[in-house]
């Protein structure tokens, strides 16, 4: 079947959107954040078709739930708990229910002004979570590891970067590498306690800000950072650091990145140019084995012809955020629309 | 900021005659008020005492100030998503037009016309879906008002289009004509519908019956009229027969149809006196109902004007005029139906009537004149605007009979582009209608741009990535200039020089390394050195953020013990003479430690120069201090002069 791609205008600017996973079914009802808007919020929704016999199905809200500042961020803690970060510094865990998605969002835990520049506010401007455990950071420039089950703060880096942080992912347990505004990538081991970064790189000479950060599935020292000017940079940890690929993709930033969670050969990137991307990174990852037998990331110069594929037509607005499901892909922007693409091949 | 008293003198009020006046509803505005604008359209009042010092705390407790602004139609939710798809087609459309500069694009047009007259249905179904769960009586109505609105707009653009973008060929413009009376009234058809459906012999029993029948023959539908003639239980009479043949032969005229218009209006001539001598027979004088359709098929005036109070407004009637008075007519030849159809009741001429008319009378100017008055804050008149200036249709001249249709476009959509940028959300859309309208569009948006609140880096981040799409540079490093002073404000050091250096500013680098070394002599520890030693080209904006960098370099080799280098790099820093003049005490102290190293790690040239410098400067330390270096001083110099003035291993 070819690729579907349907839009809904639903009057607030959406910065990230989620699928809520279904045991056994296909996804119906994701979560959606907005935000400069007056008064912003995390929705759920649910796709339904309004009559019996139609076969597209359009998004209904199911439920809204008001919060302060701008979400800057939504993942998944659990199946049924989402870690929401909010531009007033504030970081929340919400529940929705699993039998009754219609039934308000259930305020788990709240850490009020998490990030915070003594009195004035903060924003909260991302966060990561593994098994439970939440990791955020701010434009304080601090780095705090959340207990996503017992609700507490168990580690601050207090200070970890001079500047402000704008993306961060779990490399390990105790490990997580973040990425400030100029590009500076700092890798934290979480057990030492000098507030010294492991390691530390720079994205690329341009001191634009790194975006947004993702390991490979299967192969977690594989790290992929999205870039301001729109590039992408591939680092493999075990060599050296430098990236091993720097490849000018998308016109404007890079907004958001995700590997697709059954093939992990394809990558959708969204751009704040409006593009949404499918990349085929099999070439990138096959074609080289090292001396030892090891896959190894293909070098720059190496890479003859990626396999990209635009999704849709390109907006007029930024794509904010995106996620995949399986054939659906569904996509959150500034236009105040969330699109759905049904059929995507993986 | 601009500010005004109000005067109280009443004889302004009758010359400038106000639209709408407000009394100020507390008494702390009774004496004398200001009043200053905010961003876009708002502006606040406030008491305003003339006696300011006398004035004391206890009158200050019951002041209080008052947000005006007006209330936008389209930043209700429900429109919004109107204002955000209408964007969409409108970029397409201005894609378009530049694709049309080299191409005939009209088939392109077309295309994006019915987008927006699809974005209006959506609209109005959203608002339909609205007003039917909404349970408060005011907001209801409120929802059934902007039906109305949206209605007449889907309505007047549709007939635009006809009139002006779709390609009508041979100009013969009947068929659309017919064909946007039936889309706009339906409800006669949908009776036809059902009535055919049950296919009742003896359907005349049914009260809407004949009126269904006149409807039909009215839109032109002669098949749907004679089939439902045929449901009549007389359906075999003569009278019967007679006006069924009569309709069955009416000529029908189409351009694709092999003959000329001439031999089609002599055939139609013929049909039509046939009919009108089948009538002046007085065969139909039994059956009134017959009569009066063959008096509306030869387009009998006092006919259409005695079923004309049947129908709500005269655009029902308006096809079958056309059709059975000169349905060969072109698109500039509706004025004078309009006007007979317009003239057949003495209603009330509503709005809608007066934009109808005039579009059919070819007078867009007039049009767009009346469109704007429509109370939906100039979304549809910037619009229609637009795509019939890139049609190229729109032809405007003002009273000195020069072309002003471009600054008539520009102006509405530059208009319609500030009132956007007003809102919190829909600022970048605003963004992209004041775009396309170069220069004046960025000029303007330059300025609200500067003025918009920033919260957080992320939407600087994003008023920056948008200032810079369209060119807007200057935006982009006054957005940067105005964080990098609030993180300076703030004491943040790191977030400040890191600004300065996204905004490229010399000045506003310099003032955040004057703050980092200021920060340095007073707390003796260098701030964002995980940023200053991974700059790099940016650390040439200002001669302090260079010296701030290299100083900071100079730190990072002491710690890692590379004294020789260290020592090397602080003498450059003392001979560049870039130091503020604050720092000199530092920096000579810096010299402190190397001088007593184990290892001599300055040459005895370094060395007169440090001491040339401390003598110059020596007001900048106590003499304590000076003593101290001096002592340094000397002994470096006497153990590097021996060792040089042997000639073995003298440090480079």
């Amino acid at each position: 079947m070819p690729l579907e791609v349907q839009g809904t205008f639903v009057s607030q600017k959406i910065s990230k959107i989620r699928w809520i996973a279904e045991d056994y079914v296909e996804t119906k009802c994701f979560f959606t954040g907005s935000w400069d808007d007056d008064v912003n919020s995390v929705k759920v929704w649910t796709f339904e078709s309004p009559h019996e016999e139609d076969e597209v199905e359009y998004p209904r809200q199911l439920s809204e739930y008001p919060v302060d500042g701008d979400v800057t961020e939504i993942k998944f803690t659990e199946k049924n708990k989402i870690a929401v970060s909010l531009s007033n510094g504030d970081v929340k865990v919400l529940e929705v229910s699993v039998y009754e998605k219609a039934s308000p969002l259930r305020e788990v835990f709240h850490w009020k002004k998490l990030h915070n520049y003594g009195e004035e506010p903060c924003s909260c401007t991302s966060l990561d979570t593994l098994e439970g455990d939440i990791a955020t950071i701010g434009e304080d420039g601090n780095v705090n590891i959340l207990s996503g089950r017992r609700g507490e703060v168990m580690h601050s880096i207090k200070g970890a970067d001079s500047c402000s942080l704008h993306s961060i992912c779990f490399i390990k347990h105790n490990e997580v590498i973040t990425g400030n505004i100029r590009g500076h990538m700092k890798i934290w081991d979480l057990r030492s306690t000098n507030n010294k970064p492991a390691a530390s790189f720079l994205l690329a000479g341009d001191e634009l800000a790194a975006t947004c950060i993702i390991h490979h599935p299967t192969q977690p020292h594989i790290i992929l950072a999205g870039s301001e000017s729109g590039s992408l940079a591939v680092w493999d940890l075990r060599m050296n650091q430098f990236p091993t690929s720097l490849v000018n993709a998308h016109a404007m930033g890079v907004s958001e990145m995700q590997f697709h969670p059954e093939n992990p050969h394809k990558l959708l990137t969204c751009s704040i140019s409006g593009e949404l991307w499918d990349w085929n990174m099999e070439a990138m990852t096959k074609s080289s084995k090292g001396q030892d037998n090891q896959v190894t990331w293909m070098p720059l110069e190496d890479k003859k012809a990626m396999m990209v594929n635009s999704l849709i037509p390109t907006l007029h607005k930024p794509i904010n955020s995106l996620h995949c499901d399986k054939g659906r892909i569904l996509c959150g922007a500034d236009n105040e629309a969330v699109y759905l693409i049904k059929n995507f091949k993986y | 900021m601009n500010t005004s008293t109000f005067s109280a003198d009443p004889s302004r009020g009758k010359a400038a005659e106000p639209a709408k006046t407000f009394i100020l509803p507390d008494k702390c505005f009774k004496k004398n008020v200001g009043c200053a604008w905010g961003r876009g359209n708002k502006f606040t009042i406030y008491p305003r005492s003339q006696t300011v010092n006398k004035t004391t705390t206890n009158t200050k407790t019951d002041d209080k100030l008052l947000n005006t602004r007006q209330d936008i139609l389209l930043f209700t939710p429900i429109l919004r998503k109107l204002v955000n798809e209408s964007n969409g087609t409108y970029l397409s459309l201005q894609k378009a037009a530049e694709a049309a500069k080299v191409s005939d694009n009209q088939v392109e047009f077309l295309k994006l016309s019915r987008q927006f007259r699809s974005i209006i249905r959506v609209c109005i179904e959203n608002l339909q879906d609205a007003a039917t769960n909404e349970g408060n009586g005011i907001e209801k109505n409120n929802l059934l008002s902007y039906i109305t609105i949206f209605y007449s707009i889907e309505c007047i653009w549709h007939l635009c289009e006809i009139m002006y973008i779709d390609s009508v060929p041979g100009d013969i413009v009947l068929p659309y004509l017919l064909e946007w009376v039936r889309f706009h009234f339906p409800c006669h058809e949908q009776t036809a519908a059902r009535l055919l459906d049950a296919c009742e012999r003896g359907s005349e029993e049914q009260e809407d019956y004949w009126d269904t029948v006149l409807g039909m023959v009215v839109q032109g539908r002669v098949d749907v009229a004679r089939a439902l003639l045929k449901l009549h239980s007389a359906t075999e009479s003569n009278e019967f027969k007679l006006v069924d043949n009569s309709l069955r032969s009416m000529p029908v005229y189409s351009v694709y149809g092999g003959i000329s218009t001439g031999e089609f209006t002599i055939s139609w001539k013929h049909w039509q006196a046939e009919c009108r001598s089948k009538l002046s027979s007085r065969v139909l004088a039994s059956q009134p109902k017959l009569e009066l359709i063959m008096r509306i098929i030869i387009g009998d005036y006092s006919a259409f004007e005695s079923i004309r109070s049947k129908y709500s407004s005269w655009f029902d009637i308006l096809g079958g005029w056309v059709m059975f008075t000169a349905p060969w007519a072109r698109r500039h030849e509706l004025g004078g139906a309009a006007a007979a159809c317009a003239g057949m009741a003495p209603a009330p001429r509503s709005h809608l009537d007066d934009m109808v008319r005039a579009l059919l009378e070819g007078d867009l100017h007039q049009v767009i004149h009346e469109i704007q008055q429509i109370s939906d804050n100039g979304w549809f008149a910037t619009h229609l605007t637009d795509i019939l200036f890139h049609c190229g249709k729109l032809s405007i001249m003002d009273k000195h009979q020069t072309n002003v249709t471009s600054r008539l476009r520009d102006s509405l959509i530059l208009e319609y582009g500030c009132l956007l940028m007003e809102h919190k959300s829909l600022w970048s859309v605003g963004l992209s209608y004041l775009a396309s309208c170069p220069p004046e569009g960025l000029r303007r948006a330059e300025l609200i741009l500067e003025r918009m609140p920033v919260e957080t880096e992320a939407k600087a981040m994003r008023i920056i990535a948008e200032a810079k799409k369209y060119g807007l540079v200057g935006v982009a490093q006054s957005v940067c200039s105005c964080m990098c002073a609030r993180h300076l404000s703030g004491g943040r050091l790191g977030g400040a020089l890191c600004w300065a250096m996204r905004g490229r500013s010399g000045a506003a680098a310099s003032r955040a390394a004057h703050a980092a070394l200021r920060h340095y002599t007073a707390h003796a520890a260098l701030p964002a050195q995980d940023l200053l030693l991974t700059a790099g080209s940016a650390m040439l904006l200002s001669d302090t953020l260079l010296f701030l960098g290299k100083y900071c370099d100079f730190h990072r080799l002491y710690k890692t013990r590379e004294f020789k280098k260290a020592a090397q790099l602080l003498v450059s820093l003392i001979t560049s003479k870039i130091a503020p003049e604050y720092f000199w005490e530092t920096l000579l102290l810096d010299t402190l430690p190397l001088l007593e190293s184990d290892e001599p790690v300055f040459t005895s040239n370094d060395t007169y120069e440090i001491m040339l410098c401390l003598e110059l400067r020596s007001s900048t330390l106590d003499g304590e201090k000076a003593d101290l270096l001096r002592l340094a001083l000397a002994r470096n110099l006497a153990r590097t002069a021996l060792a040089e003035g042997d000639g073995v291993d003298a440090p480079q």
